[in-house]
């Protein structure tokens, strides 16, 4: 624990950045704690301060704009999964945070913000939203930019710096309508994945595969985008045997599986393609209705 | 305007918050987690402490009615909440909650080290759903751990507080 911790609890927006703005690079921003709260209790990490950002206002609420769904980086995974605008638009994000592990008392507490700039490879969120093709608004003392949320992870570290803040995350209108899947493989209901994915998918009106989005999560450091990789999918009759198509896929893009707690190498890069292939099923079969 | 920085910023911070129905107004250093507050100044030993990474649960509080794992929760962000703790769950007239009864009843505990996170999970758990499945049982306490009981005398325990237990007769605040 660090003796010389300080602690802000700003009152709105304004007061924050600008806080970040003049603080040093010592300084964290903390909201719900699940992610940086076992770090300091171990110590491994020893902030500065602690800039509280658990009332802004500003950064609460989901509502449906001409953009998309706007969800606040304050949001709850608990509120993810119950608020009904989430569930009829977005299920697939929804159902994703209901897969998080550590239980109810996470859902509670843990933010859709704080997951993000987590970056942690076993986390549920991020592999649903890059499918989802998601944007997060960045808010800085230069103003407030929109970024890709994939242009944001091309590194282990969320880029965006002590003095910028993460506010929303806006997810376009899904294409309707569309099929979905989270298929998670993973020890007990409160675990961490060994392997996860994501998948979206629409149909044409001939019953051939429109667009495919895949993502794989839980082996590798960073998330994996496997959607222009299979973009010869496209046009294919989603009965055909793609199985084979879906495994080398992702065979390639796993040069160096990851090898913990929730299995080692060789098996986490096996079982991506599982749930892989699991996961563009039962979005095919989810598409159909 | 500028933001003044120094204004903002605090060595120690003063938590008012009421727990287990009280008034609790402390000072605190930035850096205390909820569950170190609970113990450590408060004394409510009840709130066990395991992992301190938000695995096991055995630390488990409601802040505002909802459950939460109080080693990752930062004291100073519980400002005007409403914290319960086990301590709280005992009736006024000292008798067992129906949760804890259950739990006597059934074997709910052996060495009782995740029971104060067990009990809690399970009012949350009732007061939402009053009749759950086994199912829907066994994801409520998805969060919490336990190493020597088992887990099919918890779930029989919850099974049978949900007989015992009225969310009309609820005394917990």
């Amino acid at each position: 624990m660090s003796l010389r911790l300080q602690y802000a609890r700003p009152r709105d927006l304004d007061q924050t950045i600008g806080l970040l703005d003049g603080l040093s690079a010592g300084a964290m921003v903390i909201a719900g704690g699940q992610e940086l709260m076992p770090h300091l209790n171990y110590g491994r990490i020893s902030p500065s301060v602690f800039v509280d950002i658990g009332n802004l206002k500003e950064l609460q609420g989901i509502s449906a704009t001409d953009e998309g769904i706007s969800i606040g980086a304050l949001t709850v995974h608990r509120d993810l999964q119950t608020n009904a605008l989430i569930n009829e638009s977005l299920p697939l994000l929804a159902y994703a945070a209901a897969q998080i592990g550590g239980g109810r008392q996470v859902h509670n507490r843990g933010t859709i913000g704080g997951n993000i700039v987590a970056v942690h490879p076993l986390y549920d969120i991020i592999p649903a939203l890059l499918v989802l093709e998601a944007q997060i608004e960045i808010v800085s003392a230069a103003g407030s930019r929109v970024s890709n949320l994939g242009d944001l992870l091309t590194d282990t570290s969320h880029q965006l710096g002590t003095h910028a803040l993460l506010t929303r995350i806006v997810v376009p209108h899904p294409p309707q309508p569309h099929g979905w899947a989270y298929e998670k493989l993973k020890i007990s209901d409160g675990c961490y994945a060994s392997a996860n994915a994501a998948a979206m998918v629409t149909l044409r009106p001939d019953g051939k595969l429109g667009a495919v989005r895949l993502t794989i999560g839980a082996v590798t450091e960073q998330t994996i985008d496997l959607t222009p990789a299979l973009s010869d999918l496209v046009a294919e009759d989603p009965d055909a045997d793609l199985n084979d198509t879906i495994a080398e896929v992702c065979k390639a893009s796993i040069p160096e599986p990851l090898s913990d707690q929730q299995g080692h190498g060789e098996y986490r890069r096996a079982m991506a393609s599982v749930v892989a292939r699991r996961a563009v099923a039962a979005a095919v079969e989810s598409a159909r209705g | 305007m500028a933001t003044d920085i120094q204004e903002l910023l605090e060595d120690s911070v003063l938590v008012q918050c009421r727990v287990n129905g009280a008034h609790v107004e402390e000072e605190i250093h930035p850096a205390t987690s909820l569950l170190d507050f609970l113990r450590e100044q408060l004394r409510l030993t009840g709130t066990h402490m395991g992992c301190m990474t938000g695995h096991c649960g055995a630390c488990t509080v409601m802040i505002d009615g909802q459950i939460t794992k109080s080693c990752i929760t930062l004291a100073a962000s519980v400002q005007r909440k409403k914290i319960t703790t086990v301590e709280g769950l005992r009736n006024e007239d000292d008798s067992l909650h129906p949760v804890q009864q259950a739990f006597c009843e059934e074997s709910g505990f052996q060495c009782g080290y995740c029971s104060p996170g067990m009990l809690l999970s399970t009012l949350e758990l009732l007061r939402e759903n009053p009749n759950p499945s086994d199912a829907e049982i066994r994801k409520a306490l998805s969060g919490n751990l336990c190493r020597c009981t088992g887990y099919q005398s918890i779930v029989r325990a919850v099974r049978v507080a949900s007989k015992l237990y009225s969310v009309d007769k609820d005394s917990v605040s």
